[in-house]
């Protein structure tokens, strides 16, 4: 319960919120996936089209094959003679623009949606063009073999850290209900074939299709839709550390640290303490690089329904787990959740929201 | 599908003002065909560095930065996360927005939310664009795989169908000819030749010339297009209370306004003649900063216009003149330097067009005007300035700035 006198002034309400099941083959185009849940999370709001002043979405024309590839979903989420910005980030990061949006008194209303369908292409080996042409992409590496080597550097003084990683994965799996990946056990996964030493396929959260919507509004105009068991978004804040990770910031999230940090700022949260929160980690070890980075210490509860390990997809991730802490505070008084979101390699980029309930 | 589909604005959001904002610096890059001398990150800190320098401030005064870029056009993903070292970005709030030809534009329109969210004081806004390092056809080719990727044809087919129409339309019954054109295009490149800054330098072309050049695209010859540039472009903005305590000239932001619109070839019937995302944009942003005859009320203006045609388009959609008017407008110089209206005394983007940081130049240039450091290009006396965005199909950007806080 977070104390009266902590309870922040609420940057923005959530009015609604919808995604779709994620699995590794949604045999819908990109704009059937987005409509789907822009029409869930607008009946979810009780809100119509034109109840939207804004549109903000997040995509990736590398992930898409598209060039602007905001162009594919324009109509499906109704941004047809209306204002759209695109964030080419995690979806969170787009739901952070958008608070940025409202608090600037630009519009009253925003819907924000994301979507990624990692089954139309090899999606790791899309991501070796997110690396510097110059240094880094030379190499071969991608996001999956940079997470490889973050965990090497954090397994290296560390005798346990590969068994404790199946742990977490076969917990988080154990969790997991409705997505791609269902229960597995430590031997299964420590069985599993190496993808990028010392991480094996079973410890990785399965990567496919999916799309989520979020639609955020002023706190202060009175909305119809907006009662006290509302959730509001209390903080924000984003980073993006150095790209050439070698450098310093492999085995330490400091941009979540920073990124966290000016979220609780704005949340007014001096002790970081949730009933909810959820993780953007593909990857066990990652779970350790963000529990340390947020401070919530190693012993609070997190990722209840199993985090991405039971499946993500591309891009959504931040999005559908700030989906998953709204519907966890809703109708819950004087709570606290915090979602969080990844972009880049081995967490370049982090964002993090802050949520609560007044 | 559609049936739902509420294509009109309501009235509160075309007109609905944010927290003043202003652009307290500025600065970019020289362009050119290929600067094969800097990396991309290189590109981008050469444009930092004049903005802060302009700004008078230090890196660390930044709070927040913000990349318009297409990566695509590179071939990237993510291209801000190996770029943003070049704007001292590391251990800050970074992202990018990419929404085609609109993206330098809206990037600032993201920077002018930021700065007005109380959240930041100081945001940096940056684009750039190396087309020399990848191939843009090929990138803007990459549309719709179902239903336009067959006969995608980049940039100049896709201006060569709407111009078409525009031009089947206007020149039979209005009067505007190819060689209003070809006078639009000898407005720009002679404009370009007192901005250093300019990729083409042509200070002595002229109306036959453009007409004798190659014709790529039936009615488009090669001088009638935009080229592509190599490119970077940065503005600094800053919260109404930051930008008040510098007690410094700046650019404030009067309006800002973006549409979007259909994004398939075959619900952009006659888009040129009917330029209704820019009409809806300027309306907005004209309200939000009581333009009512913007021939009048502006002093100067940077518009986003890859083709010559376009221009004559958005004179129209810009209310610079009524429909059909748009030739009359460029033979009577209204538009030229020492005209009524001076329209891109920076030679515009059919002199320099580094995609990503196109827009960003625009506001660069508008807000140079108001602080009256455009030097050779300087329009006398310029206190409101607009600045527009184009892109995708049909997306457009609108932004009013005045010398005085709103």
């Amino acid at each position: 319960m977070v104390p009266p006198d902590e309870r922040s002034r609420a940057l923005v309400s959530v009015l609604g919120t919808a995604e779709t099941k994620v699995t590794f083959e949604d045999p819908r185009s990109i704009p059937e996936m987005v409509l789907a849940v822009v029409e869930a999370a607008l009946e979810d709001a009780a809100l119509g089209w034109h109840d939207i002043d804004a549109v903000v979405t997040a995509s990736v024309d590398l992930f898409d094959g598209l060039t602007a590839s905001s162009i594919a979903v324009t109509e499906v989420v109704g941004a047809v003679m209306k204002p759209e910005t695109r964030i080419a980030a995690d979806g969170l990061a787009a739901a952070v623009h958008a608070v940025h949006q409202i608090m600037a008194g630009a519009y009253r209303r925003i819907l924000v949606v994301a979507h990624g369908k990692a089954s139309m292409a090899p999606y790791w080996d899309l991501t070796a063009w997110a690396m510097d042409p110059i240094f880094l992409q030379p190499l071969g590496v991608n996001f999956l073999t940079f997470a490889g080597l973050q965990a090497a550097m954090l397994a290296r003084h560390d005798p346990h850290a590969v068994s404790r990683w199946a742990t977490t994965a076969a917990l988080r799996r154990s969790a997991a209900t409705g997505g791609i990946a269902g229960p597995i056990s430590v031997d299964r996964v420590m069985a599993s074939p190496v993808v990028a030493s010392p991480l094996r396929a079973g410890m990785c959260a399965p990567v496919g299709d999916g799309a989520c919507a979020v639609i955020l509004g002023d706190p202060n105009i009175g909305d119809r839709n907006l009662g006290e068991e509302d959730v509001r978004i209390a903080g924000i804040g984003h980073d993006v550390g150095p790209h050439h990770l070698m450098i310093g910031e492999l085995t330490d999230w400091a941009g979540l640290r920073r990124a966290s940090q000016r979220a609780y700022t704005l949340a007014g949260v001096t002790k970081p303490t949730f009933a909810i929160v959820e993780p953007s980690c593909l990857f066990p070890h990652e779970e350790e690089l963000f529990v340390e980075a947020v401070g919530i210490g190693t012993t609070a509860p997190h990722s209840p329904g199993g985090g991405l390990f039971a499946g993500t997809a591309p891009v959504i991730s931040g999005l559908s787990r700030l989906l998953r802490v709204v519907r966890a505070l809703k109708g819950r008084t004087g709570e606290r959740g915090l979602a969080h979101g990844t972009w880049g390699p081995a967490g370049q980029g982090q964002v993090v929201v802050v949520a609560e309930t007044p | 599908m559609t049936s739902k589909m509420t294509p009109e604005t309501t009235p509160e959001t075309t007109s609905r003002a944010m927290t003043p904002v202003a652009i307290i610096g500025s600065g970019q890059t020289n362009h050119a065909k290929e600067r094969s001398d800097v990396s991309q990150p290189e590109l981008v800190r050469e444009a930092v560095d004049a903005a802060l320098q302009d700004a008078e401030i230090l890196p660390e005064d930044i709070d927040a930065v913000i990349f318009s870029n297409m990566e695509l056009f590179e071939g990237r993903a993510f291209p801000e996360l190996w770029v943003a070292e070049g704007a001292y970005g590391n251990g800050k709030p970074v992202f990018k927005v990419a929404t085609g030809g609109t993206s330098g534009t809206s990037a600032c329109i993201a920077g002018f939310h930021q700065a007005g969210s109380g959240i930041f004081d100081t945001v940096l806004v940056v684009g750039f664009e190396k087309h020399s390092e990848g191939h843009t056809q090929t990138g803007m080719a990459l549309v719709d795989p179902f239903w336009d990727r067959s006969v995608a044809s980049g940039a100049l087919g896709n201006f060569a169908l709407s111009i078409s129409q525009y031009v089947s339309e206007y020149m039979a019954g209005r009067g505007v000819t190819e060689e209003h054109a070809a006078q639009v295009a000898v407005k720009a490149r002679r404009n370009a030749a007192n901005n250093p800054h300019a990729h083409l330098q042509m200070p002595d072309l002229t109306v036959d010339e453009v007409l004798a050049s190659r014709m790529l695209a039936e009615p488009l010859h090669l001088l009638d297009m935009c080229p592509q540039s190599d490119g970077a472009a940065a503005i600094v903005v800053a919260s109404r209370d930051t930008a008040r305590k510098r007690g410094k000239a700046a650019a404030w932001v009067h309006g800002a306004a973006t549409r979007h619109d259909q994004p398939y070839l075959g619900d952009l019937d006659r888009r040129l003649v009917t330029t209704r995302a820019q009409r809806s944009a300027a309306a907005s942003a004209y309200a939000q900063a009581g333009i009512t005859k913007p021939l009048r009320d502006l002093d100067v203006a940077e518009i986003y216009e890859p083709a010559t045609y376009a221009e004559l388009a958005w004179y129209e959609a810009l209310g610079f003149c009524e429909d059909g008017q748009a030739g009359r407008l460029i033979d009577d110089g209204i538009t030229q330097m020492d005209g009524e209206l001076p329209v891109n005394p920076s030679g515009g983007v059919l002199s320099t067009n580094p995609v990503g940081a196109s827009g960003v130049i625009r506001v660069v240039e508008a807000s140079t005007q108001l602080l009256g450091r455009a030097e050779r290009r300087q329009v006398d006396g310029a206190r409101t300035a607009l600045a527009t965005g184009y892109g995708v199909y049909a997306w457009s950007d609108v932004i009013v700035l005045r010398s005085e806080m709103p």
